[in-house]
């Protein structure tokens, strides 16, 4: 094993790490000034990492640094996705950053740093580096959470997000340090041979705990409509997606490749996780008027939804969390450019009234948003019907009918909101007018509606095909 | 495709088309075009029925009667279940054909001057052709689907056409009602059609490997392809008493005996086929029970009453038991209620047309009587005489309406015949063409003649009728004759009640519409004519082909009878005054009205002012529609408020839907409270839920 | 008395205790927070070289300068947020953090 050899397993991560040191010279070097230049050129940065991790996709699963970073299918596809969708939030930030105050050459960086947090613990074969990229992602986060300096809101949201993340982090780490001290080893693959002990099971009780604050599944979600709500939109944009599915397929991974042996053990927990996180999605989002809050519960709800399919298990449940989640964050992140696009009197508007009547005045944006709406509810023929489908369809091969059945209850409480969205679009008095869409903002919540809508729709049997490795993990 | 082919080709598309360009286009072609073109459509499908049909009764036709289905393209394909869109070309379905065509063709044409000073022209012609057309692919499905697909057709045809006037709101709730009325009859009829599917199933044994029924089996039923919805199957499993296994059966049956477990009781299949599909041809005959639509379907222009609630849409039931007759012959439980709810129609129908006033509801009862008529004799087994009479009644049935009409239009729309009296002079021609047709509906004509066939149409085909109901040996036939005997004496009396009242004594219209009575013009009186020869000579002349000697040769086969049915023969033997009953029956009914409305004119009047219980229950319609308002409308209403208040409203609404809400947003804004906002909740959140995930592992790992 | 492995696992839960206590008892001030941030992250090392001494497996040491590094740069994090926070807000008292809630 060459250190050459090692950099080119790991080339999506050495990339964007690579090129974030460079930019924040250029950045500290050039000031503010060069953060336009930046934000493209990472956008750019963001999409080719993207591609070699599609690459990682096709290639047979490999080991490097020593086993801490570690290939494969399942997460390599889940980090084309991360980057991808982290390319499209960078792409339509532009214009409310501009607008917003936070045209900062940090601001790019902390979302390439994020992302490659996210693409770290993904591949993540050893606790430790693990535990790097989730702290990576966290800690970009939560600067990203409080960006807008001199907002309240958002700086309170950051305050909150770190406090809770770092005790979170804290459950993690203490876990880690507990599979460590009982299974006598950081790695991945060793630890899954460790004999049974209830210290283990501790450790993994402690880190499914930090692991599901990461991917706010309930009860572990407190924190996201808080920071949702508060949170600049474009950022808000990106942590409901990228790291989303990150977070999830990390779940998943760690659940699968290290405590495999262990799923009597966690399933059931999951499954409750699962349960919570889609009923308290449905129901919490029902008297929310902010539509960003609205959104974190939907996006609890999502993760929910995920998790079933990481409940069913590795030989079930594997495509259905990729197919899932690939499908609901193409859609969210649509979903946010609306959020995006809900300006007037070029001040930020966010309630679900301040979309009344948006079918008279933006048709089209009214029809994409109806669109990705539906999708995100699970309706029929759009994209996110199928990725429920296959999520429910892996809880049932799984055994795992009470949770199906909770989902669809689910499914049907949480169209109430969905439909309050809809209803205002098109079945309210229009209020006063919105300001002109972006560009960047039209752009990609066009291309996310076209990918929910045909695109996926036809091509599921292409996705489902894509995620469906013999024997993932 | 010889060229019996391309006539039926024409005289099924011919409408359609016509339907088609005059309704989507009536604004290219104004209203004339639409006339133009519908009329001359029918028309000329109507030509290419009579080219399929005279052959067939005169027997130039030398292959003899031509018994092949046309199949233009596969409908449904499911599994047993195979519909065709076909051309099924029977004597049965020319019969109908030609009824059809020939008496839409001349309600067009009767249209053209009755519609004259209607704005929307086109629109009731596009209607017109649309009915037509429907009626046809029902006379000529092959299958029950397509029969189905026809039968809703009209009753979409029926209902446009009833609510054409659509703001007088009168019209509109006729047209509702006999929309829900018919979906009575249709829901039955759909029903019927599902058990034959589930019923009719080739046995296991017969199945080929991949599924498809065996050649054998075919061989035994004398089809190409099995199909439990078409015709041919069923007619041929029923011949030969095939096995089927229903769905869900463990063993194969012979059909004529497979028998279900309804409520403890096991009842063979047929009968419950055969008892479904009457239901069916009950709402769309307006059969006893489910008559009421068709006197208030009378609201629609006069044409329409001619063309669908005399001539051919309330035949389509007498037409399917005719065509099920392979059913029939093999029920008694339907075939007996089947003789039974057409004799009680005939008898009820025509008391309640004595005692009305409204010209056009007087024939629409006489058109529910004479439906009773064609009902039992299908009922007893003498479906030829059913056809028989379906045929003579559409012509004079058709003129009486259209004459009805002429004296309407003569009146400027006045229907009451309380304000009528003395048109002869008026309009004397209407006032033949009206006598015409009352002579052939009451039947008038020299009975008991050997050889000689002299008479009115209806004469040939009610006598027939009440022959067969003297002779035949079911349970129920003596009722049926008597109450038919009966209907005829009533018939009689109410036809000449409508004649004296509208045409005779002195005039009881105000002088100005009196003085501007005046015959129809031309346009109107042409069909009227050839009506009127009808309802002369269509007894007659096809009198032989139908039901005497070459009616064998004439059906080939179209119409099934049993081994042992040989009803239409038996009736030669029966008494002499049995042949001269009717006859009487409506000499007494002449007479009677003659006597009330003639002689002693006023007196039916003043029995009517007089306001006795006979009269208003006659004139009330035995109350059924109070019944039903009483019965359906309002226990309808009041369960459906007690559903609604009680049931759906607190009960399920209260549980479900606004329950469920309720706790919805009560869990909502529980979980909106604990969002407190501070800091300390969330981490204490996040805390317990880690204490209790783990709590929950140590107790499961106790447990385990 | 020897000093076992389950002495130092008891002394970290401990430590890890009174940390998490720390977050969510204290109810004034926010570097409170932090400093119990700093206690979580304590016992978590005591855990790991513990775990590393009485195994004799180097990684947990490893780990353990991770997670120093990592504690410093989120002690640097949080500090910044706190700051901003601050300028903002006029405050750092728990209690005055709930604008966002519902």
């Amino acid at each position: 094993m060459t250190l050459i050899s090692d950099l080119q397993i790991a080339a999506p991560e050495i990339l964007l790490s690579g090129f974030a040191l460079v930019a924040l010279l250029v950045g500290a070097f050039a000031g503010d000034g060069s953060s336009r230049f930046l934000r493209a050129f990472s956008t750019v940065v963001l999409a080719l990492a993207s591609l070699l991790a599609f690459r990682q996709v096709a290639l047979p699963p490999e080991a490097a640094f020593g086993g801490l970073y570690q290939t494969s299918e399942f997460t390599s596809f889940a980090k084309g996705v991360v980057y991808a969708i982290g390319a499209g939030a960078l792409f339509m930030s532009g214009g409310a950053v501009r607008r917003d105050g936070m045209e900062r050459y940090e601001f790019p960086l902390l979302m390439i740093f994020a992302s490659f947090g996210a693409g770290v613990m993904l591949s993540a074969g050893d606790l430790m580096s693990l535990y790097m990229g989730v702290e990576c992602l966290s800690l970009s986060s939560y600067v990203l959470a409080a960006f807008l300096r001199d907002d309240l809101r958002s700086s309170e949201a950051g305050l909150k997000y770190f406090v809770l993340g770092a005790l979170a982090s804290g459950l993690l780490l203490y876990g880690a340090s507990l599979v460590y001290g009982f299974a006598g080893s950081t790695r991945f693959d060793q630890i899954a041979d460790a004999p049974y002990s209830i210290g283990l099971v501790f450790g993994l009780v402690l880190m499914i705990c930090g692991l599901a604050f990461k991917a706010s599944a309930a009860p572990f979600h407190i924190w996201t409509p808080d920071v949702y709500e508060g949170g600049p939109s474009p950022v808000v944009a990106f942590f409901a997606t990228a790291p989303k599915i990150a977070a999830v397929v990390v779940f998943a991974n760690v659940l699968f490749s290290a405590f495999g042996v262990m799923e009597d053990q966690w399933a059931l927990i999951v499954a409750v996780l699962a349960a919570a996180s889609m009923l308290i999605g449905a129901f919490g989002a029902l008297n929310q008027n902010n539509i960003k809050r609205l959104l974190a519960y939907s996006s609890i709800g999502n993760v929910g939804f995920a998790l079933i399919g990481v409940a069913a298990g590795e030989t079930f449940g594997t495509s259905s969390i990729l197919v899932y989640m690939t499908i609901y964050v193409v859609a969210t992140l649509g979903l946010f450019g609306g959020v995006l696009a809900m300006r007037r009197d070029g001040k930020n508007v966010e309630l679900i009234s301040d979309l009344n009547g948006l079918s008279r005045m933006k048709p089209a944006l009214a029809i994409a948003l109806t669109a990705l709406v539906f999708s995100v509810a699970g309706i029929p023929p759009l994209a996110g019907f199928f990725g429920k489908l296959m999520v429910f369809r892996a809880g049932l091969q799984a055994d795992l009918l009470w949770l199906v059945i909770v989902g669809v209850i689910s499914s049907v409480v949480s169209l109430g909101y969905y439909l309050r969205i809809i209803w205002a679009i098109w079945g309210k008095e229009p209020a006063a007018a919105l300001d002109p869409v972006d560009f960047g903002v039209g752009v990609t919540v066009v291309a996310s509606t076209v990918i929910t809508f045909p695109v996926l729709v036809i091509w599921i049997g292409g996705l489902i095909n894509a995620t469906s490795f013999a024997a993932a993990g | 495709m010889g060229w019996q082919e391309i006539a039926a080709l024409i005289v099924v598309f011919a409408p359609g088309v016509a339907a088609a360009v005059a309704g989507l286009g009536q604004r290219v072609l104004g209203d004339r075009g639409a006339m133009a073109i519908t009329t001359g459509l029918v028309l000329a499908a109507a030509g290419a029925a009579a080219s399929l049909f005279f052959p067939l009764v005169f027997g130039t036709h030398a292959e003899g009667a031509h018994h092949e289905t046309l199949v233009l393209a596969t409908w449904i394909d499911v599994g047993p279940i195979v519909a065709d869109w076909a051309i099924r070309m029977d004597t049965l379905s020319i019969v109908m054909m030609f009824v059809v065509t020939s008496v839409s063709a001349l309600v067009h044409i009767y249209s053209i001057s009755y519609m004259e000073e209607d704005p929307h022209r086109a629109r009731f012609f596009a209607y017109l052709s649309l009915f037509t057309f429907a009626m046809l692919m029902l006379v000529t499905a092959d299958n029950f689907i397509q029969l189905f697909f026809g039968w809703e057709g009209v009753g979409l045809a029926s209902y446009l056409l009833i609510g054409f006037w659509y703001k007088k709101p009168s019209a509109n709730s006729a047209a509702i009602k006999a929309f829900v009325v018919n979906r009575v009859g249709d829901f039955g009829f759909a029903l019927g059609i599902m058990a034959l599917a589930f019923m009719l199933r080739a046995p296991d044994q017969f199945l080929n490997p991949d599924g498809s029924v065996g050649a054998d089996y075919l061989a035994l039923l004398g089809v190409d392809k099995f199909s439990s919805v078409k015709f041919d199957t069923l007619f041929g499993a029923i011949r030969a008493d095939a096995l089927v296994q229903p769905f869900g059966a463990a063993t194969a049956v012979p059909i004529q005996s497979v028998t279900f477990e309804f409520l403890g009781q096991y009842v063979y299949g047929l009968e419950i086929v055969g008892f479904l599909l009457f239901i069916g041809a009950m709402g769309k005959s307006a059969q006893f029970l489910l008559h009421t639509w068709l006197p208030d379907a009378m609201e629609g222009p006069t044409p329409v009453s001619a063309l669908i609630h005399a001539a051919t849409m309330v035949t389509a039931g007498v037409f399917l038991v005719c065509r099920c007759s392979p059913v029939y012959e093999h029920t008694v439980v339907a075939a007996d209620i089947i003789t039974v709810i057409g004799a009680v129609t005939c008898f009820f129908a025509a008391t309640i047309g004595l005692a009305q006033n409204d010209i056009k509801r007087v024939i629409a009862y006489s058109t529910c009587s004479q439906l009773g008529y064609m009902f039992f004799a299908a009922g007893l087994g003498a479906y030829e005489a059913a056809m028989f009479h379906l045929f003579t009644h559409a012509f004079f049935k058709a003129l009486l309406f259209l004459s009805a009409g002429a004296v309407i239009h003569g009146l400027h729309h006045e229907q009451d015949m309380r304000n009528m009296g003395g048109l002869r002079t008026k309009m004397p021609i209407t006032w033949g063409m009206m006598v015409i047709g009352t002579l052939a509906l009451t039947g008038v004509g020299l009975p008991a003649v050997e050889g000689l066939h002299l008479g009115f149409a209806g004469f040939f085909s009610k006598d027939a009728i009440i022959e067969t109901a003297y002779a035949s040996h079911d349970t129920f036939a003596p009722l049926a004759f008597w109450l038919s005997i009966g209907a005829a004496v009533l018939t009689s009396f109410y036809s000449w009640r409508l004649i004296l009242m509208t045409f005779h004594g002195r005039t009881r219209a105000d002088h100005h519409t009196f003085d501007h009575a005046h015959d129809a013009p031309v346009v109107m009186l042409i069909p009227l004519g050839l009506l009127a020869v009808g309802a002369v000579f269509a007894g007659g002349v096809f009198y032989d082909a139908f039901v005497e000697h070459h009616n064998e040769a004439f059906w080939a086969g179209s119409i099934y009878r049993g081994e042992d049915n040989h009803v239409l023969h038996e009736r030669h033997y029966v008494p002499l005054w049995v042949l001269l009953a009717p006859a009487a029956a409506w000499v007494s009914g002449l007479l009677a009205a003659l006597y009330f409305y003639g002689l002693r004119a006023g007196l039916g009047a003043r029995i009517a002012a007089s306001g006795g219980p006979l009269h208003s229950f006659l004139s009330r319609k035995w109350y059924f529609d109070e019944l039903y308002n009483f019965v359906f409308v309002r226990g309808a209403a009041l369960l459906g408020d007690l559903f609604w208040k009680v049931g759906d409203r607190a009960v399920i609404d209260g549980l479900g839907p606004d329950g469920l809400t309720a706790a919805a947003k009560a869990g909502a804004g529980g979980l909106s409270r604990l969002h407190t906002g501070y800091l300390f909740h969330y981490a204490l959140v996040i805390l317990l839920s880690a204490v209790a995930i783990g709590a929950f592992i140590l107790f499961g790992q106790g447990r385990g | 008395m020897d000093l076992t492995i389950g002495h130092y696992v008891a002394f970290s839960a401990a430590l890890f205790t009174i940390g998490v206590f720390g977050i969510f008892v204290n109810r004034k001030n926010i570097i409170v927070i932090l400093m119990a941030i700093e206690l979580i992250l304590l016992s978590v090392n005591i855990n790991l070289v513990a775990f590393s001494v009485f195994s004799g497996d180097i990684a947990g040491q490893v780990f353990a300068m991770l997670v120093l590094t990592v504690a410093a740069a989120e002690a640097a994090v949080g500090l910044a947020i706190l700051v901003v926070y601050f300028r903002n807000r006029g405050e750092i008292a728990v209690e005055g953090v709930n604008v966002l809630r519902g």
